[in-house]
């Protein structure tokens, strides 16, 4: 490919709560429930604005794991944590995760076309599955149902959802009598300006992946590798175009977890000293739950055994993420390193999603190599700390960004449609 | 005795008109009122309007854009899981700073229908179900107590996780808890009932002691509070309109300040100590 991309990147933040490290609670920018406090989430919202992003995230499942060491695990609805924030902003697209798994679509479909209307043409849902027996039980369920049963009940939802949203436009009933789903009726809420939300899809199954090219117009993938990123990303378009979109009404993002510093060195000071701040058991428990393997049962100082690299025995009840362990085993394969350099080495180059460590500029010279070479529309970044890691996206790395004439200087666009559909076309897909 | 307070109850089209034009907002926003319920045609059997907004939705925009003004968010377990609404409860409690609460109705007037008129979830659209929801979603606000979270960069430990329980509720809806999120500052949300046999909540709108009074029509003066309901076709400006005039005429004006408080309810009352959700954090090796 000698061609040079043309058109600006899009950038997202997916705000895990604090950061994605576990000891981001500790930074001395933060009280000890800045968790639950409305002016922090709306600082979020107000500097990833400044930075004219197109959009944030927010992760979601609806089950407490335990948040003795790490903020992550604690959730404010999405829906109602980015309405708050959408009031208090004007601009920034808002991405709201929620579980096709324990919802229900009539009701989904009125709060989030809602909640659309309200920010005036700027939300997104992350269409997810749930996985795991804790979030089940608080649905009255002793476990959740199988994953290709899981996939089919979201499939099923966001054509109901989506049935829904086309009748608050008409006015006219929707009477869907599926498989899943029986239901007559219609929205009464009125449009929004982006005429509905923006979908988007996270996961990486072949399932997944069939229902992010149908209908998905955001793709969160999760990737180590440029070269799986080139393919995930022509597979994706693919599909898209297989069921008569065009490739450009669906957006790549893969994950990106940041730490960022002015010189390498202190980008990496910085990571190790969030990382010892934190528990080793995290890293452990971590890659157990990735890769479907009890970790502490791995010797550290030993390379992975091959029986552990294999796949799952069953995909269907595996809890763990198709996409994440894929690219987890693929980087394990490459490098053959021991337990113990495995989960250190994870520090600087992200595990599941890929890492970055180093400096704005570096992270440029990344984002661009990754863009240029087709593997990405954008990249949804995850800060270690978002207290002081968002304001360094949007004051130091966007303006190189626009210098290099990869990002826009102000909006040009004010929903999240719009946003996205300004973003360069998409690449090298011959 | 005392002078009733007032509430304001708004249809479906007037959450639209609030939401939509900042001088309503501001001036709903002015009003010392005990609290607005967000859609209460949504739960009292009235027909759908031509327009209406999901009520959490509503609550949001409310919590960000206003400093002073209370409010019901309306909910039926028609279409709603008790657990995604504990959730959005609990939300709106921390973000609008303990000024919002839930209204519980049997059904939704704006749900789609099924064919056998069954709810979501299974159980019936009875009385009886919106008790449990009430039961359920304050047993969950409550199953993580918001002092757990200590934040000691000493040790490492952020929250005191052994001290969050499961809820384990049976019956309608059995859920094993705990929460997403902790308790509010300001204590577990005032939850509300409709009419008689409400169940376990702090408020019962359409009772004896807040008695609802169609916008336009006489409000009663001894009765603990009047809840002015405009119906759907009457606009946002006229209910406001209206609620200056009573209060200029006498109706008690309640100050600023947590629903909880300007209602003058205790904080409520805690089960006894549940299942620990996770054991006693201790601090780490690292790596």
């Amino acid at each position: 490919m000698t061609d040079r991309r043309t058109g600006h990147v899009l950038l997202g933040v997916n705000v895990l709560v604090l950061g994605y490290l576990p000891a981001a609670w500790q930074s001395p920018l933060l009280a000890k429930d800045s968790f639950v406090d409305p002016r922090y989430w709306e600082a979020i919202g107000r500097t990833a604005e400044r930075g004219t992003l197109d959009a944030i995230f927010l992760a979601d499942g609806p089950v407490l794991g335990d948040p003795a060491y790490d903020a992550n695990p604690i959730r404010l609805e999405p829906t109602v944590n980015w309405g708050h924030v959408a009031a208090v902003t004007e601009r920034i697209g808002l991405v709201a995760t929620a579980s096709t798994t324990f919802n229900d679509p009539f009701e989904l479909a009125e709060r989030l076309l809602s909640w659309d209307h309200l920010s005036g043409g700027r939300a997104g849902w992350n269409i997810v599955t749930t996985r795991g027996a804790a979030a089940a039980r608080n649905f009255g369920l002793p476990d959740v149902p199988l994953r290709d049963d899981r996939y089919d009940r979201a499939a099923e939802f966001a054509d109901v959802v989506r049935a829904l949203w086309d009748s608050a436009e008409t006015g006219r009933e929707v009477r869907h009598h599926g498989e899943l789903f029986r239901m007559q009726g219609r929205l009464r809420v009125p449009p929004s300006k982006q005429g509905r939300p923006v979908l988007l899809q996270a996961g990486g199954s072949p399932k997944g992946r069939a229902l992010a090219g149908r209908v998905a117009e955001g793709v969160f993938s999760a990737e180590l590798t440029r070269d799986g990123a080139v393919e995930h990303y022509r597979l994706v378009k693919r599909l898209a175009r297989e069921h008569g979109r065009s490739p450009d009404d669906v957006k790549i993002l893969p994950g990106l977890l940041l730490s960022l510093g002015s010189t390498e060195q202190e980008a990496r000071r910085r990571s190790d000293e969030l990382h010892d701040a934190g528990p080793a058991s995290y890293s452990v428990q971590w890659l157990s739950q990735s890769i479907g393997y009890d970790a502490s049962k791995l010797e550290l100082d030993e390379p992975f055994p091959e029986e552990v690299l294999a796949a799952p025995a069953d995909p269907q009840t595996f809890q763990g993420s198709m996409g994440f362990r894929e690219s987890i085993v693929a980087q394990i394969r490459r490098t053959g390193p021991t337990v113990r350099e495995y989960l250190k080495q994870t520090r600087y180059t992200g595990s599941g999603h890929s890492g970055f460590v180093g400096t704005p500029e570096q992270l440029a010279d990344h984002i661009e190599d990754w863009f240029q070479a087709g593997a990405v529309d954008g990249f949804n970044l995850q800060p270690d700390v978002l207290a002081d890691g968002l304001e360094v996206i949007t004051d130091e790395l966007v303006p190189i960004l626009r210098r290099r004439g990869l990002y826009r200087h102000e909006y040009e666009t004010d929903t999240l449609r719009g946003h996205f559909r300004a973003g360069s076309p998409s690449h090298g897909l011959g | 005795m005392t002078a009733p307070y007032l509430a304001l109850g708004l249809a479906g089209p007037q959450l639209v008109e609030l939401t939509g034009d900042p001088g309503l907002l501001a001036r709903w926003d002015r009003l010392p009122v005990a609290f607005t319920v967000l859609g209460l045609d949504r739960i009292d059997g009235s027909a759908p309007a031509s327009q209406t907004l999901d009520s959490s939705a509503v609550g949001a925009v409310l919590a960000a854009r206003t400093d002073n003004g209370r409010f019901l968010v309306v909910a039926s377990p028609q279409r709603d899981h008790p657990y995604n609404l504990a959730r959005r409860t609990v939300s709106l409690g921390h973000l609008s700073r303990g000024r919002s609460g839930l209204l519980i109705g049997a059904r939704d007037g704006y749900s789609a229908r099924t064919p056998d008129g069954a709810s979501a979830w299974g159980p019936p659209l009875t009385a009886e179900t919106a008790a449990a929801v009430a039961d359920a979603v304050r047993k969950l606000e409550q199953s993580w107590p918001h002092e757990s979270i200590i934040g000691d960069r000493e040790t490492g430990i952020l929250v005191r996780s052994h001290e969050i329980v499961h809820a384990d509720i049976g019956g309608a809806f059995p859920i094993a808890g705990p929460l997403t999120a902790p308790e509010p500052p300001t204590g577990a949300s005032v939850l509300a009932g409709w009419g008689p046999g409400s169940g376990p909540v702090d408020l019962v709108l359409g009772g004896a002691s807040v008695v609802v009074t169609p916008l336009g029509a006489q409000p009663p003066r001894d009765v603990t509070g009047v809840l002015l309901q405009a119906a759907a076709e009457q606009s946002l400006g006229e209910l406001l309109g209206a609620a200056e005039g009573l209060l200029a005429a006498g109706f008690r004006p309640v100050p600023a300040g947590p629903l909880r408080t300007a209602l003058g309810l205790a904080p409520a009352s805690r089960a006894v100590a549940g299942r620990a959700a996770f054991p006693e954090p201790q601090p780490y090796p690292s790596l």
